[in-house]
């Protein structure tokens, strides 16, 4: 690993650490595309950045571009998604509508997915694809064959850990109960 | 909602006692949490590579006001700038990444491009390679004064004076620099890149570029010193550019490349961020297609005493002082109003030192009455310009140079 992906990969480190470091930082209003919104916007900033913008539908198109070219890592469905929620509930011209819940997030009301929601997996995780980290998929294919391995993937999801899947590290999970790490490790390794 | 806020904090405070990337991979697979937790005990709080927020402020006035955490953005106000030239624990912090944690004897630079020859300096090699300069020099955010805009746009939210500072540099000039490695005849753009990491591998590097005029000017340095100390690591250790009077964002920290270009670069630092409408739009209107890059600051000032809400005991002498500097051209004159802009006097003008730093300007007054006294400053440039009331709406909240208006108590002594 090179000093400058050393450093990458010891930035990411530190962003995640600070994820809802702050009390500044509460969630976004609950609503269709609130979790995807934070799950995208935290892995580089503070949701306070979102909180205190009330902008036109047009300047958050161009917010969120200008957000995908500095390096954020979301699909076109996903801006359309994050851009949607943002016009509605943070616009500047209309009033937000009360809190309701994220009938967008991934996975709906599946208790996998809201698991997965809740712990902020799918900020760089996806079934098929690699985002920050690599995809679900590819995390069971590599453990494929291995008998030890919702014991191995547990305690790596625990701990957290580097040089697997490249110099970007993953941040361990301390606080996870036991119960949700466990139903989490098998449900990625059921992934093919 | 209560269950996953702990995992949060958890999270953080057992992150922020790893040593980082290095201890995280050093935890291999069959490390239990009991382990991992006792191998963190003592472990610097910073991950490897990058400065802590806590020790960047920890370097700070208390009166610095901080808007973001992630990334870090922090300034004081003009009533804190009340000095010669601004103090190292007052400039402005405006991160656009994180703080990179650089060594001077291992930091490289790199000049390249449209040259005649390609030159790689360490930092010693630079101090002994060219006339060492120092000078007082603007450095101001674009978005400088953003919330005074009405109504509000995006960005940092510096306050009606915060996200500006004059500090004293150290440094050789950049022209020196580019005649040693010989300018191309199409070389048009300087393009400065630092070291500065981003939070995921994809984050797009932060690379500004200046045309040859200003990287030409003998006004525009790669420093290393700030008011003759060492820059400090959230100021650019060890190198940086400094382009004064024009946007902070010219100024690359941590600067490690300077590219010869032919036109200006094509990054979305140059094309999404830093720039402004070509023509005026209706105020909360989206970026037109017409837009210019943000260059010099045009004519601004600002009363750094007395202090908003000061209580003055009345019959005496007030002196009201401030700043008063433009990132192109100089400073003609400056004219403070005691009566809200009804009638206008004319401040004395310290004389013009270096060309990019702000000039103190004084103006005594004795108050005629008891009650809310009002002072506002007003600068005009040697071409003319002045300082509007409040300056056009832009998308982004750039160029703020509105009128600074202060207002103080007179009670009876």
């Amino acid at each position: 690993m090179s000093r400058r992906e050393a450093v990458r990969a010891a930035a990411l480190a530190a962003a995640l650490c600070c994820t809802g470091a702050s009390a500044q930082d509460e969630p976004l209003i609950s609503g269709p595309g609130s979790t995807l919104t934070e799950n995208k916007c935290k892995i580089c900033h503070e949701l306070q950045h979102i909180k205190r913008a009330q902008l036109s539908p047009g300047e958050w198109a161009d917010n969120l571009r200008n957000m995908k070219e500095r390096g954020t890592p979301m699909t076109d469905d996903e801006m359309r998604m994050i851009h949607e929620y943002l016009s509605v509930y943070y616009n500047r011209d209309k009033p937000a509508p009360a809190p309701s819940p994220d009938t967008l997030a991934s996975g709906g009301d599946d208790p996998m997915q809201k698991l997965l929601n809740a712990n902020a997996c799918n900020g760089c995780h996806s079934i098929d694809k690699r985002v920050v980290g690599p995809s679900f998929r590819e995390v069971a294919a590599k453990y494929a064959g291995d008998r030890g391995a919702p014991a191995r993937l547990a305690t790596k999801i625990r701990a957290g850990g580097q040089g697997a899947w490249g110099a970007v590290p993953m941040p361990p999970n301390p606080a996870l109960p036991e119960a949700e790490l466990q139903r989490i490790a098998a449900w990625v390794l059921q992934q093919k | 909602m209560e269950n996953s806020k702990r995992t949060d904090e958890s999270r953080r405070s057992f992150l922020t006692g790893v040593a980082g990337a290095g201890a995280l991979a050093a935890l291999g697979e069959a490390a239990t949490l009991r382990e991992a937790l006792a191998q963190s005990a003592g472990a610097p709080a910073a991950p490897a590579g990058t400065v802590t927020n806590e020790a960047i402020k920890a370097a700070k006035v208390p009166a610095m006001q901080y808007h973001s955490e992630r990334p870090i953005t922090g300034s004081v106000p003009a009533h804190e700038h009340d000095f010669e030239f601004t103090p190292t624990d007052r400039v402005f912090i405006r991160n656009n990444l994180l703080t990179p944690d650089l060594d001077i004897n291992l930091h490289r630079l790199t000049l390249k491009g449209l040259v005649d020859k390609e030159l790689t300096f360490s930092v010693a090699e630079l101090q002994k390679a060219f006339p060492v300069v120092s000078m007082a020099g603007m450095l101001e955010c674009a978005g400088a004064g953003r919330t005074n805009y009405q109504p509000r746009a995006s960005g940092t939210p510096w306050g009606a004076t915060g996200g500006m500072s004059c500090p004293v540099w150290t440094g050789v000039r950049l022209k020196d620099v580019l005649a040693a490695a010989g300018l191309k005849a199409n070389a048009a753009h300087v393009a400065g890149q630092g070291g500065d990491p981003g939070a995921v591998a994809t984050a797009a590097p932060v690379i500004r570029s200046i045309p040859m005029s200003k990287a030409l000017d003998e006004n525009t340095l790669i420093a290393w010193g700030m008011n003759n100390g060492p820059l400090p690591k959230v100021h650019g250790y060890p190198l940086r550019l400094v382009a004064p009077g024009w946007v902070g964002s010219a100024s690359t920290k941590w600067l490690h490349t300077l590219t010869v270009l032919d036109a200006p670069f094509k990054g979305t630092y140059m094309t999404g961020s830093y720039i402004v409408p070509k023509w005026p739009v209706k105020p909360g209107e989206k970026m037109p297609p017409d837009t210019v890059s943000t260059q010099a600051w045009p004519i601004k000032s600002m009363i750094t005493s007395p202090a908003p809400d000061q209580v003055l005991k009345g019959t005496e002498r007030i002196m009201v002082r401030g700043k008063a500097w433009v990132g192109e051209g100089s400073v003609g004159r400056v004219d403070i109003s005691f009566d809200e802009g009804a009638t206008w006097h004319r401040a004395a003008l310290e004389r013009e030192r270096d060309k990019y730093a702000w000039r103190t300007f004084t103006c005594e007054y004795v108050p005629q009455r008891f009650g809310h006294l009002t002072f506002l400053a007003r600068a005009t440039d040697d071409r003319g310009n002045m300082q509007p009331i409040a300056p056009y709406w832009n998308p982004l909240g750039y160029f703020w140079n509105g009128i600074h208006r202060v207002g103080v108590m007179v009670v009876p002594a």
